[in-house]
């Protein structure tokens, strides 16, 4: 048995009263995923570079909700000359999503990446920003800033400020568009090689949901009427999604946007968890398990403050 | 950071222009920041009015006695380069992305200076030629042994 089987049973036990097929979300989660990347239009065009990749690996698939979302044989991507030169980030599928529920939003506007490192997120939307507006991209870790810095200059960003603070304490900022991709337990990333996992307790969750309650709090109060704000994690766990938009949803003057994919398939947020009744808003989250796409777990809410 | 001096800047824009044949008309909409340790940031972002960023777009020279371009700069840009680049070959490729220095072959034309290293219109970095060697101008971090070109 390897070190994270415990690990992967125990989310499986806990989480399996809330899934459509117990069985086949048990078997994905013992599925490593494959290596998936999006194009750096930034640098390229996507044909140009798929169809040279494909001399390496003739397999590589495009998925049908992302065309720029592409799934690959090989697990070393990161040796390949479009790497080096910056034509391709190597990115979990579900962390594209983010930015493509705010698609028809996102142009030449002012965008606050709340924590923002290692940069797939933000990279991601500069490339469909065609690199005009404004990102403010902010993470609360210098060891993090690295990361974040070196993909911006790989990939060629040049409409992006880094800044290093505990977003807690930013000083309020007027955009169009919040991204509030918190940090987490990480259990929906399971299925990724090398995941950082751990079980973790009851009390961890309520840690975690004192953090993201903070975080999503600040991004709240500095947003101006009829702006936009994006809340996700890379989670299962229901106290750091659904509790923590709901709590949010009972303190401010938000509206839930629905929102959908065109062929991912997902579900709406749940209502309840351990005895705990939430808003019925929550519903307009979107939850994508693992066996539904064959990718991570993830969670994301889209707001407007009015 | 602060904006960079216009005696500066117009330095910079022609050695873009008489080194690598830039088009000075692609620098339109950005704002030329100049950072420590006489870095040269190229960005298209607003100021910022209550914090003081770590960093805003990307560092694209280092201003000391004469320009020296970074990689950041002829990866992006490369594609509006349109003299003192050199193609290499997937073995000299290798070499220069693994931090080696190189020996360049037909090398009569190349004017000594800092070059755009291609590789089948892949913008791959700086390198620096003497009139001898071709001197790697890879940052160390950037260092990579490549599998597949």
């Amino acid at each position: 048995m390897d070190k994270y089987q415990n690990i992967r049973n125990n989310i499986i036990d806990r989480y399996s009263c809330l899934v459509d097929d117990e069985k086949k979300f048990a078997d994905s989660i013992n599925i490593p995923l494959k290596q998936s990347f999006r194009v750096n239009t930034l640098k390229e065009k996507k044909k140009t570079v798929i169809n040279k990749l494909k001399e390496y690996d003739s397999n590589i698939k495009t998925t049908k909700w992302n065309d720029n979302a592409h799934i690959s044989e090989l697990n070393n991507l990161g040796s390949s000359l479009e790497h080096f030169v910056g034509q391709i980030y190597i990115q979990e599928l579900t962390s594209m999503i983010p930015p493509l529920i705010v698609k028809d939003l996102i142009k030449d506007i002012k965008i606050i990446d709340c924590c923002a490192a290692p940069g797939s997120k933000t990279t991601q939307i500069a490339a469909m920003m065609e690199n005009k507006g404004h990102i403010i991209a902010n993470d609360a870790r210098h060891a993090r800033l690295k990361s974040l810095r070196g993909n911006l200059d790989r990939l060629g960003v040049t409409n992006t400020s880094v800044t290093l603070r505990d977003f807690k304490s930013f000083p309020n900022t007027s955009a169009d568009l919040y991204f509030v991709d918190a940090p987490c337990s990480s259990e929906g990333t399971i299925r990724k090689k090398n995941a950082v996992a751990r079980t973790w307790k009851e009390r961890d969750y309520l840690r975690f949901n004192k953090l993201q309650n903070g975080l999503l709090s600040k991004a709240c109060e500095m947003a101006p009427s009829g702006s936009t704000i994006v809340y996700s994690t890379c989670t299962f766990s229901p106290d750091e999604n659904e509790k923590v938009v709901s709590e949010t949803l009972d303190k401010y003057d938000l509206k839930m946007k629905t929102i959908s994919i065109e062929n991912l398939r997902s579900e709406s947020g749940i209502t309840e968890w351990n005895n705990e009744s939430y808003n019925s808003e929550v519903k307009k989250c979107m939850r994508v398990w693992p066996h539904h796409n064959d990718t991570d777990a993830f969670f994301i809410a889209r707001m407007e403050k009015y | 950071m602060k904006q960079l001096e216009e005696v500066k800047k117009n330095l910079l824009l022609e050695y873009c222009l008489e080194r690598f044949g830039i088009n000075p008309e692609i620098w339109e909409g950005y704002i030329w920041y100049s950072g420590s340790k006489n870095k040269i940031y190229l960005a298209n972002t607003l100021e910022l009015e209550r914090i003081i960023p770590e960093s805003k777009g990307i560092c694209i020279f280092r201003l000391d006695k004469s320009p020296k371009p970074t990689t950041n700069f002829l990866q992006l840009f490369g594609r509006y380069i349109t003299r003192n680049y050199v193609e290499l070959d997937n073995e000299n490729t290798k070499k220069y992305c693994r931090g080696e220095d190189l020996i360049l072959e037909n090398n009569k034309s190349i004017i000594p200076g800092f070059l755009l290293m291609t590789n089948k219109n892949r913008f791959l970095g700086c390198g620096h030629w003497n009139g001898k060697i071709l001197k790697n101008q890879l940052p160390k971090s950037k260092f990579c042994k490549i599998n597949f070109l």
